[in-house]
């Protein structure tokens, strides 16, 4: 059984998590009408995991993230988010910090029509880092080349098919090199095909850039992509528990607990996980 | 290219409406204040189409043909005898009546004149008809405006009229000289002194040239220092009992009141170059029968009409791409920056709309010109009309920010 904490987790992933949640409570509505999306939540992501948090719809997964992120206040709570207590920070000082640390790809694309793919990742990198117009077409043909889209960077969304439009979204996210990248159901729009590429193309980037991936999904054929799962339910939490996928020891073995079975990562997501209760 | 510009030309559907109000804008300012200038040019005609460069007339005289009779011999001395006039002459205008064959009588306005080659005062509208202003030399004889035919009930050259009941011959008629209030009835000093029952020795103005290199700005204001006003003394005429023509303005009666007070009005002259008392004349009109303003408050209500509907359409636009900017803004792009795109997408569809309207601004000016109605389009008007366009496009991209209150990047997040 792992547990968070343990020296097992300790070992993986360090001790200190880059974001926590503490206590979160976020409630809608008010009088009799007054019901808690999100409902005394606590929990701790560490520096480079890929994290999903899954639940039915109405769980309070979105609502969570929204508060982890920094971009709706909780009632009750607090976050800590690389050392520092961001809704105690003022409007300015918390869109400084997204600036700086977080970005964000979401279910719709939200790409603007007009825009190539490079002009939509190059948009990020002028106004969020103010790269010049060379820096800013350097980075994003990097990302473009990454995401295999470098072909199709002359291209407008309409231009582009889901799966390619959601690859030119991560792009956007992560060209500011964010410490933590927040997904709102990033396939969910997508075919299998498209959604694994682009959960695919999300993990390595992500791992390779050092980012921190917290996703909300209830698509279950992610699962086997993440190092931790968190499901909610009815705005609380249920469960907690840690995959395997890609940890390995220092010197690049896969790990495993004594007594555990390694689980395979098959082609298709069956992997079987040990749950905290 | 930028990112507004990209958004204009790929989404150019969508701001087509807005560059159309805009170049509506500006298409109706130039228009309007074009045809009011056109209009009122008309009155400075005998000034802008001289090639005097100094007028020197009746004291506080409000407009070219708003002049009273002067004394020639010392008009001309006073002009003359500054060391950079070149050349002086004499110069007459003024309303008479015309009575046609019919018995009818119109009012119109004399214009006397030399008429040698390059003499200051004849009409540049002459110079297209050298046989006519040949023609004028013999007295009694006039031209005018050939729109203004039927108005004077004349058919043909060689027509008889009276003007003042004195006998008139017309001699041939001209193109481009058409007056506001009356017509331009053009003829020689000699000729023009009975229409306008002036006495021999009297001028409504004295016309100078100043002398190559010579600023006739610096000519204008060392006359009115040398002419300063003197004591008061009658000046029989100066006065209003000259015999000249019964008809006068409000202005004329005010300065023969002053005339029958004992002021010397000659001591104390109206001297301007020729863009000043052209200048004069004109603003004169304009905010005498307040042409000015109801054309101005049609040109206003047209950048209200524009003003709503740029403003309507950059929201619109902008409410369209509210979710891309939420998450500009759920990655901590400052709101600034997303400000300063759409009053540039604003901007960009002022600078487009005033560039559409000038190629039609100028087409209309040339169907106007083919019916005898004249635009002036001058360079100052169009700077201004584009200037306060391009200030109202970008005041409509700042009500379009009223849009981006509503971004809230948490509400991307199902």
């Amino acid at each position: 059984m792992i547990q968070e904490g343990t020296a097992f987790s300790e070992r993986v992933w360090g001790s200190d998590p880059i974001l926590q949640g503490l206590h979160l409570v976020r409630a809608f509505g008010d009088g009799g009408a007054l019901s808690r999306a999100v409902d005394d939540v606590s929990l701790e992501v560490h520096r480079g995991q890929f994290v999903l948090m899954m639940g039915p719809s109405g769980s309070g997964k979105s609502t969570l993230l929204a508060m982890l992120s920094g971009l709706l206040r909780p009632d009750e709570g607090r976050v800590v988010c690389m050392g520092e207590d961001i809704w105690s920070l003022n409007d300015k000082e918390r869109e400084q910090f997204r600036l700086d640390h977080c970005g964000f790809v979401f279910q719709g694309y939200n790409l603007f029509p007009s825009l190539t793919a490079r002009e939509q990742i190059e948009l990020v990198a002028r106004w969020g880092q103010g790269a010049t117009n060379a820096e800013a077409r350097d980075m994003a043909d990097a990302l473009l080349i990454r995401l295999n889209l470098i072909d199709k960077a002359h291209l407008r969304p309409a231009q582009l098919s889901g799966g390619e439009k959601q690859r030119v979204a991560i792009g956007r996210a992560l060209v500011k090199a964010p410490d933590l990248l927040f997904a709102d159901e990033p396939t969910s729009a997508l075919d299998w095909a498209h959604g694994e590429e682009v959960v695919k193309m999300l993990r390595e980037l992500a791992k390779d850039n050092g980012t921190t991936v917290v996703c909300v999904t209830h698509d279950h054929r992610l699962v086997p992509f993440a190092d931790r799962l968190i499901d909610l339910e009815d705005g609380r939490l249920k469960r907690q528990s840690y995959g395997f996928h890609g940890v390995t020891d220092q010197i690049g073995h896969p790990m495993q607990e004594p007594g555990e079975i390694q689980p395979a990562i098959p082609a298709k997501p069956t992997l079987r996980f040990r749950a905290t209760p | 290219m930028s990112y507004a510009l990209t958004t204009l030309w790929h989404e150019r559907q969508r701001y087509l409406t807005a560059i159309l109000a805009v170049a509506f804008c500006a298409l109706l300012g130039s228009v309007q204040f074009g045809l009011l200038l056109g209009l009122f040019s008309i009155t400075s005609m005998p000034v802008d189409n001289s090639r005097a460069d100094i007028w020197l007339g009746a004291p506080k005289v409000l407009g070219v043909d708003l002049g009273r009779p002067i004394r020639e011999s010392q008009a001309l001395a006073r002009l003359a005898s500054h060391p950079d006039i070149e050349r002086v002459e004499g110069f007459l205008q003024g309303f008479s009546y015309w009575a046609r064959k019919d018995g009818g009588q119109e009012l119109c306005m004399v214009v006397g004149s030399r008429l040698e080659p390059g003499s200051m005062g004849r009409n540049t509208a002459l110079e297209r008809y050298p046989e006519l202003a040949e023609a004028l030399t013999e007295p009694g004889t006039v031209v005018f405006d050939e729109s203004d035919k039927e108005k004077l009930g004349v058919q043909k050259a060689g027509d008889e009229a009276e003007v003042a009941g004195t006998r008139v011959r017309v001699v041939g008629f001209v193109k481009g000289a058409k007056g506001l209030a009356a017509p331009f009835v053009f003829c020689s000093l000699t000729t023009a002194r009975p229409l306008l029952r002036c006495f021999p020795g009297q001028i409504t103005y004295a016309l100078g040239k100043v002398k190559k290199g010579a600023s006739p700005e610096d000519v204008v204001a060392s006359l009115r220092r040398q002419y300063a006003p003197a004591p008061p003394k009658a000046d029989p005429l100066a006065s209003k009992d000259m015999g000249a023509l019964s008809i006068q303005t409000e202005s004329q009666k005010e300065a023969a009141e002053e005339n029958a007070l004992g002021q010397d009005s000659q001591a104390e002259l109206s001297i301007f170059t020729s863009a000043e008392f052209s200048r004069r004349t004109r603003v004169h009109w304009l905010t005498k029968t307040k042409g000015g303003f109801a054309l101005g408050y049609a040109a206003v209500l047209g950048l209200m009409v524009g003003a709503v509907v740029t403003s309507q359409t950059l929201y619109s636009a902008t409410a369209a791409s509210i979710k891309e900017f939420a998450v500009l803004k759920a990655m901590g792009i400052p709101r600034w920056r997303v400000s300063l795109h759409v009053m540039t997408l604003a901007a960009w569809v002022g600078i487009i709309g005033i560039v559409v309207a000038i190629p039609a601004v100028f087409s209309l000016a040339a169907v106007a010109e083919m019916w005898g109605v004249q635009m002036k389009l001058e360079a100052w008007l169009l700077i201004t009309v584009s200037v306060v366009t391009l200030f109202m496009a970008i005041g409509a991209g700042l009500f379009a920010l009223r849009s981006l209150r509503g971004v809230e990047p948490a509400l991307l997040l199902r």
